[in-house]
């Protein structure tokens, strides 16, 4: 066990929630020359210089999870209109079963409204985001490559189709360090249901595991065995920490050169002391009632979304790097009018509220605000149980998605889908482009940001990618 | 019996010699014709040519289908003409003109090429350009000769026989020969005997000698001998994954000193629990779990009889060549044997999935894919998927390789055969277990019937109410949808949830019938969907061509390019079976008989890698590093050996000896190398010139692995039931955990209930069911790692999750307090049960102030847990699930019945127990958490 692990590890406990001041064990230890490697400066969440000037410090991912329908939330397609219900033939040699079968084009349930000074469409559902749609850059040119959930829930996440590859997250975490050494870098808000793919979807992957997403469960426990079993009192555990230390104390004399021991003492200890902190972190009940109403809490459609929104600004404003929230339930094949409405009506409110209250606080400009989904929908549906159910497919070659705050440009509409939604035609891009183009938002190169693998520095765009300038104000 | 191998030396090394000589000749494949090349010429395809297929071709020139900008490269003219602009890229004479040399230099804001920052050219490059530019732009389509026997090349770089690379320079390219040992012959060094003429003659040993030799050259000491009762520990984890019990130590600490530890070693090596040990070490590399992954995370309800074939075969010691030519080829070998059909789940132990989204050539690609990758990875630690898309950039795979190894697997079609449980299988707990399957799903069907019932209740109300006397005469778009008609939305939901229920229990009822999780040859097949059970199709339809493997351009499976016949890694020494064909390097063309051909190539002693590869990894089981610390990787990038002699000798003796890993174990740990104590004799030598113990001056202190914590803490209680094998079980894991919602495309899975009885709960943790999108926490935090990607090496990060999981997690609370019970029941006075707490858990009694600190703390306990009697906690019945219906859009929630509960027999719990014994699994629970405990040294 060498130096460099114990000081590495420090950051671990940091990276899963310690509320502690770290600074004081942190003193003992070297000062890091100016531009360290993130591991071998033994300080991996430390604050660490972007490669350049960066237009955000802090992402707020939200991760809508089943692939939103661009063509029914900011891409109307009036073509539909005229095309609704006519037969639609797919001419792609690499047909799934899916697209097997007779298929019919299938309009818009919703009316979309131009939006601000800057005419954003927006679908009559958002009926708050409208009000802030100037802050928004839709962008329509973006292509997946997987039409399967998991999969392409891994591509957006990690770049890596198959899973096993850092998440955005743990790469920025990796590449800037945090504000806020008390609290993990790159924290994840999922449904109380785990997105498809499970936690892969936040995993370090190959980077160390003090860059993993830590996940702030939306029932239960907050983080798992954060409390003992219910009959175990506050003081018993003092008092078998104590032992716990004494006998730790006398194994370390008998092996004074293993220099990990006192780390994983002190883990304990910090254990201890952050049974008492998360809480008081995810407690909302001191936000005034406005926000909180403002935020949608206490409403059914939107609280559980709400809640999790005014939680990532609290934790954005607190230093926190990177924040994903999901909202799931988007793959809807069947009954597009009432499970798009419903899903709408869900995240609108709360994130109209986001941006408003992060723009009220200073920190839209310095906050990275990303909506997308891991694919879009067909223009056309294999309608099934009766018409009355029409729905839409997967699509990974159109989709929407939009980014606000961050210097991103804000008020604009980049790139098209062609007329019908089927596929990019514009500024098109796949997927490693836009996590070039995040990375480039908050500072970094993905040139630069490198990991030793396998054999190979890996990069988050996998095999490089440029940035899509189009998107930048 | 077969006989596979003569592992006649003689013949061997006939063989190395023989590729020694093939080595030297076998520079180049390309033609000397440089006579007749002027200079410019040769500038050009010296510093020009090589640079636009590196940086430039990519995207103009090898894609015909997808040129960027309309600008092709490929020829002078076309490289001058220019591209989509319409505009000269090049002015000859004048490269500050040229739009070409502009954009190269990224002086130019329109156009900066290449694209990535990274590959932007360096000075050298550029200047090389203008220079190109300036004196004319002179091209040349002769080749060069190899580089190494040009006069220009560095006399110290080789190039390497291969099947050619997708360019003539990527195939002259040449290497430092450090970075390409690991495809030179293996060498039969001498023992450096000389570095340990300071000991008596019968105490040398050549792993030894080698390690002195090193240690002596950067003058370090090694430790003394390790005490032993940390020996018996370290040995006993080491080959079983389990402590030694404390009679143990105090018989071995007892007895005669030499003969008594090789005795030890050769117990350990005949307990059934090394084959479990091995295996685990065997899963981690190839991925092995119970279900698919992905969407469905389908169950894959017989790949357990693959998991304890893994077990018999290290307990049975199989030869390692033997056991590699089972698992790539069990079925080619003898489709009769049932052992040797069992043995190819190997092939199919990575993720894949098909579902109707899908694309079939993709999905098979998927798994073509991924066997090569995991063929590379496990057995010759080369990671091909580098050379998926272009040539591999630092090591001499070319991708033909890549595609070459594939079409080895092309004729590979998955079948479920129907091979008959042997009477060493264990398949005692099938009946109850099969009752309680058909048990739910015949539940399942009766909600279902109820809702469908209700349904057609409604449909004729309706049929009534629009005066129809049935359906039939209703028009066809005016009918009521049959399925859902008259239920309510969450009826609705639910009946799609119950339909996914039953659907998932009726796969997991085929974990009771006899299949193998196989394959058999056949052409290619198109994947409908993902089904249940693969039946092995009629012989008419496994006649037929096998699927044509093509290298794909970019790695894209809609850009076939060349297509390839199988073949192996043709950098390894003789293998390259275009140059040299020879009857090992040669894959017949044939549908069968190809993995059969490969798997000989890759269990040969001339195989320059494989035998490397296993003794490396081996050598880490026992010092926590391989002398290769990157176990999968031995190429340019990996790490170099750190006793390269040592690696040979080994991998040599290894053959010698019949590729027998337990004789290899039993070699390694009679070494003073290994008995060493964990204390360095010079630490602050150490933490200078060697932080990283690569000279193993002393023995490695190493955390126990996730599952050794486990199955460590159920061993110390009593309560490990040893039974071996059998489909997966299900133990405790956080309760939260269990029963959050897991998703199953458009649903959630049932609920994860634990068995019920202790005894089928607590088995070890290799025979937990293993699920790729659902893990035990405790295990996850203690760096299990997932089943995606082969792991060569545990990670040891210490994290505060850690602290959780075992300071608060029940598991832990519940060991502490059977631990607690299981002494108090054996001792009478409370200072003896202390004893036996440290006895029991870190094997040795506690010093007078331990015993003092531990007295006053139990008695503290106990004054607590008299005054605060627990209250029983009984286990939930039913569950509450909820998840955003898709057709809806909204939350819904339904309950879901633990039929499990009912007759759950829990492990022991506080409120079974009286005070003192509850004070006295403080006390446990605490030496648990030890530091002493957890790391062995």
């Amino acid at each position: 066990m060498n130096r460099l692990q114990r000081r590495d590890f420090l950051y671990g406990m940091s990276a899963s929630l310690g509320t502690v001041a770290l600074n004081a064990l942190l003193q003992a230890e070297e000062k890091p020359s100016p531009k360290p490697s993130p591991l071998k400066s033994g300080k991996p969440l430390a604050p660490r210089d972007p490669h350049f000037k960066p237009r955000a410090k802090a992402c707020i991912f939200l991760f809508m999870e089943g692939g939103p329908s661009h063509i029914d939330t900011f891409d109307p397609k009036p073509e539909l209109e005229k095309l609704h219900l006519k037969e639609f033939v797919r001419k792609d040699n690499q047909v799934s079963a899916m697209a097997s079968g007779k298929r019919y084009y299938i309009k818009s349930p919703f009316k979309h409204k131009q939006a601000g000074e800057s005419g954003i469409s927006l679908c009559e559902h958002f009926s708050q985001l409208s009000g802030i749609a100037d802050e928004l850059c839709v962008y329509h040119g973006l292509q997946a490559e997987s039409i399967n959930h998991p999969t392409a829930c891994y591509h957006m996440n990690t770049g890596n189709r198959f899973g096993g590859d850092p998440a955005i997250g743990s790469w920025m975490t990796y590449g800037l360090g945090t504000e806020n050494e008390n609290l993990p870098a790159f924290v994840v808000l999922p449904e109380v249901a785990y997105p498809q793919g499970g936690s892969a979807n936040w995993s370090n992957g190959f980077l160390p595991a003090y860059f993993q997403g830590t996940a702030l469960r939306s029932k239960g426990s907050p983080i798992l065995d954060l409390n003992p079993p219910a009959q175990v009192t506050r003081e018993t555990q003092r008092k078998n920490l104590d032992l716990l230390a004494k006998l730790n104390q006398a194994d370390m004399k008998r092996h004074p050169h293993e220099e990990l021991l006192a780390a994983r003492m002190e883990s304990y200890e910090l254990a201890f002391r952050m049974q008492s902190q998360v809480p008081d972190l995810i407690n909302l009940d001191k936000e005034t009632k406005q926000t909180q109403e403002m935020y949608g809490l206490g409403q059914t459609e939107t609280d559980s979304f709400g809640r999790r929104c005014l939680l990532a600004r609290k934790l954005v404003e607190e230093g926190v790097r990177f924040v994903q929230i999901y909202a799931a339930g988007w793959d809807s094949h069947d009954y597009l009018d009432r499970s798009h409405k419903a899903r709408i009506e869900a995240v609108d409110k709360p994130i109209a509220a986001l941006l408003k209250d992060l723009k009220a606080r200073g920190l839209l400009d310095e906050t990275l605000v990303v909506w997308t989904g891991e694919f879009g929908r067909s223009p056309d549906n294999g309608i099934r149980s009766g018409r009355q159910a029409a729905g839409r497919d997967h699509n990974a070659k159109g989709m929407a998605m939009w980014m606000a705050g961050g210097g991103v440009k804000a008020g604009h509409r980049v790139g098209a889908t062609d007329e019908i939604g089927d596929h990019a035609v514009e500024v098109v891009n796949p997927i490693r482009n836009l996590h070039v183009t995040l990375e480039h938002i908050m500072g970094l190169d993905d040139n630069q940001l490198t990991y030793f693998h396998e054999g190979r520095f890996k990069v988050l765009s996998q095999t490089g990618g440029a940035v899509i300038k189009e998107l930048l104000g | 019996m077969l006989e596979l191998f003569p592992h006649s030396l003689s013949k061997r090394l006939t063989c190395l010699i023989l590729f020694v000589v093939v080595g030297l000749q076998s520079d180049s494949i390309l033609l000397a014709d440089d006579s007749k090349i002027n200079a410019h010429e040769q500038f050009f395809l010296e510093k020009i040519r090589p640079l636009l297929e590196k940086k430039c071709l990519g995207c103009h020139g090898k894609t015909p289908d997808d040129i960027k900008g309309e600008y092709i490269m490929l020829s002078r003219e076309s490289l001058i003409k220019g591209g989509e602009s319409g505009e000269p890229a090049v002015i000859v004479g004048q490269p500050e003109k040229s739009p070409f040399w502009k954009s190269v230099t990224w002086k130019d804001d329109e156009i900066q090429m290449p694209p990535q920052e990274r590959n932007r050219l360096n000075e050298t490059e550029i200047a090389n350009l203008k220079q190109w530019i300036t004196e004319g732009a002179i091209w040349s389509d002769k080749k060069l000769t190899s580089p190494a026997t040009r006069s220009t090349a560095s006399k110290t770089e080789t190039a390497m026989s291969t099947s050619g690379g997708q360019s003539p320079t990527w195939t002259g390219r040449t290497y430092k020969p450090e970075d390409v040992w690991a495809y030179q012959p293996i060498r039969r060094p001498p023992v450096p005997w000389k570095s340990l003429s300071s000991r008596q003659s019968g105490q040398r040993h050549p792993i030894d000698a080698f390690i002195q030799q090193k240690l002596k050259q950067k003058k370090f000491s090694s430790s003394k001998p390790a005490e032993r009762k940390i020996l018996l520990r370290r040995a006993t984890y080491d080959l079983t994954g389990l402590p030694p019990t404390s009679k143990e130590v105090s018989t071995f600490e007892k007895a005669d000193a030499k003969q008594d530890w090789s005795q030890q070693i050769k117990r350990l090596l005949k307990s059934p629990q090394y084959g479990e040990q091995m295996a685990q070490m065997w899963i981690d590399i190839v991925r092995y779990a119970d279900t698919s992954g992905f969407a469905n995370d389908y169950e894959r309800p017989n790949a357990w009889r693959y998991r304890d074939y893994l077990v018999r075969s290290f307990n049975a010691d199989k030869p390692y060549d033997r056991f590699i030519l089972e698992q790539l080829a069990g079925d080619e070998l003898d489709p009769e044997n049932p052992e040797f059909v069992i043995a190819t789940g190997f092939l199919r132990s990575g993720p894949w999935e098909h579902t109707g989204m899908s694309v079939a050539a993709v999905t098979r690609q998927l798994f073509l894919d991924d066997i090569t990758q995991s063929v590379g990875v496990s057995f010759l630690a080369h990671s091909f998927r580098c050379a998926k898309c272009h040539d591999h950039k630092f090591d001499p795979v070319p991708t033909r390789d890549y595609y070459r190894i594939q079409a080895v697997f092309a004729p590979v079609q998955f079948a479920d055969r129907k091979v008959a449980y042997q009477p060493f299988e264990n398949i005692s707990g099938f009946k109850n277990m099969k009752m309680r399957t058909e048990k739910l799903i015949q539940e399942t069907r009766i909600a279902q019937q109820a809702l469908s019932q209700k349904s057609k209740a409604a449909i004729n109300k309706w049929l009534k109410e629009s005066h129809y006397k049935n359906l039939n005469e209703v028009p066809k778009d005016k009918r009521p949808p049959s399925r859902w008609f008259g239920l309510t939305e969450l009826e609705r939901s639910l009946l799609k949830i119950n339909n996914k229920r039953i659907a998932y229990f009726e796969r997991e009822l085929k974990r009771y019938e006899p299949y193998a999780f196989s394959v058999y040859n056949g052409p290619p097949i198109n994947y409908q969907s993902t089904k249940t059970v693969n039946l092995l199709p009629a012989p008419k339809k496994q006649q037929g061509e096998a699927q044509q493997i093509f290298i794909l351009a970019g790695g894209a499976v809609t850009a076939p390019t060349e297509q390839v016949t199988p073949g192996v890694l043709s950098a390894v020494a003789g293998s390259n079976n275009i140059q040299e064909p020879t009857a090992w390097n040669t894959i017949p063309q044939s549908r069968e008989g190809r993995r059969l051909a490969f798997a000989r190539w890759v269990a040969s002693s001339n195989n320059t890698l494989t035998a490397r590869v296993i003794v490396n990894r081996i050598w880490q089981m026992h010092f926590g590093t391989g002398l290769v610390a990157t176990p999968n990787n031995f190429g340019q990038k990996g790490e170099k050996p750190s006793h390269p002699e040592l690696l040979d000798w080994l991998a040599t003796w290894f053959m010698d000896h019949g590729w027998s890993i337990k004789k290899l174990h039993y070699l390694i740990m009679t070494s003073n190398t290994y008995q060493q104590s964990s204390h360095p004799v010079n630490q602050e030598q150490v933490q200078n010139q060697d932080p990283g113990n690569r000279l193993l001056s002393h023995y490695p202190t190493r955390r126990m692995t996730a599952e050794q914590i486990r199955d460590s803490l159920l061993f110390i209680t009593d309560e490990l039931n040893p039974e071996m094998g059998g489909p997966g079980v299900f133990p405790e894991i956080n309760w939260e955990v269990a029963l959050q919602p897991r998703h199953i495309m458009g649903s959630v899975a049932p609920a994860y209930q634990p068995m019920p009885l202790p005894e089928q709960r607590n088995r070890r943790t290799l025979y937990a069911f293993r699920y790729r999108t659902l893990s035990d926490p405790m295990l996850e935090v203690f760096n299990r790692p997932d089943s995606e990607i082969s792991c060569e090496r545990r990670d040891e990060t210490t994290v505060t999750p850690q602290a959780f999981a075992l300071f608060n997690g029940q598991f832990t609370h519940d060991r502490a307090l059977a631990l607690a019970h299981k002494i108090k029941q054996n001792t009478t006075s409370k200072s003896a049960a202390i004893d036996q707490v440290f006895q029991q858990i870190v094997l040795r009694a506690p010093e007078p102030k331990e015993r003092k600190w531990a007295l006053e703390h139990v008695n503290e306990m106990q004054l607590t847990h008299q005054s605060k009697p627990p209250h029983k906690i009984s286990l939930p019945g039913e569950v509450k699930r909820e998840m955003i219906e898709e057709l809806t859009g909204k939350s819904f929630a339904w309950t879901e019945k633990l039929d499990l509960t009912e007759n759950y027999v829990q492990d022991l719990k506080p409120w079974d127990v009286d005070p003192e014994t509850r004070a006295l699994a403080e006390l446990c629970l605490v030496l648990m958490n030890s530091n002493e405990f957890i790391y062995l040294r």
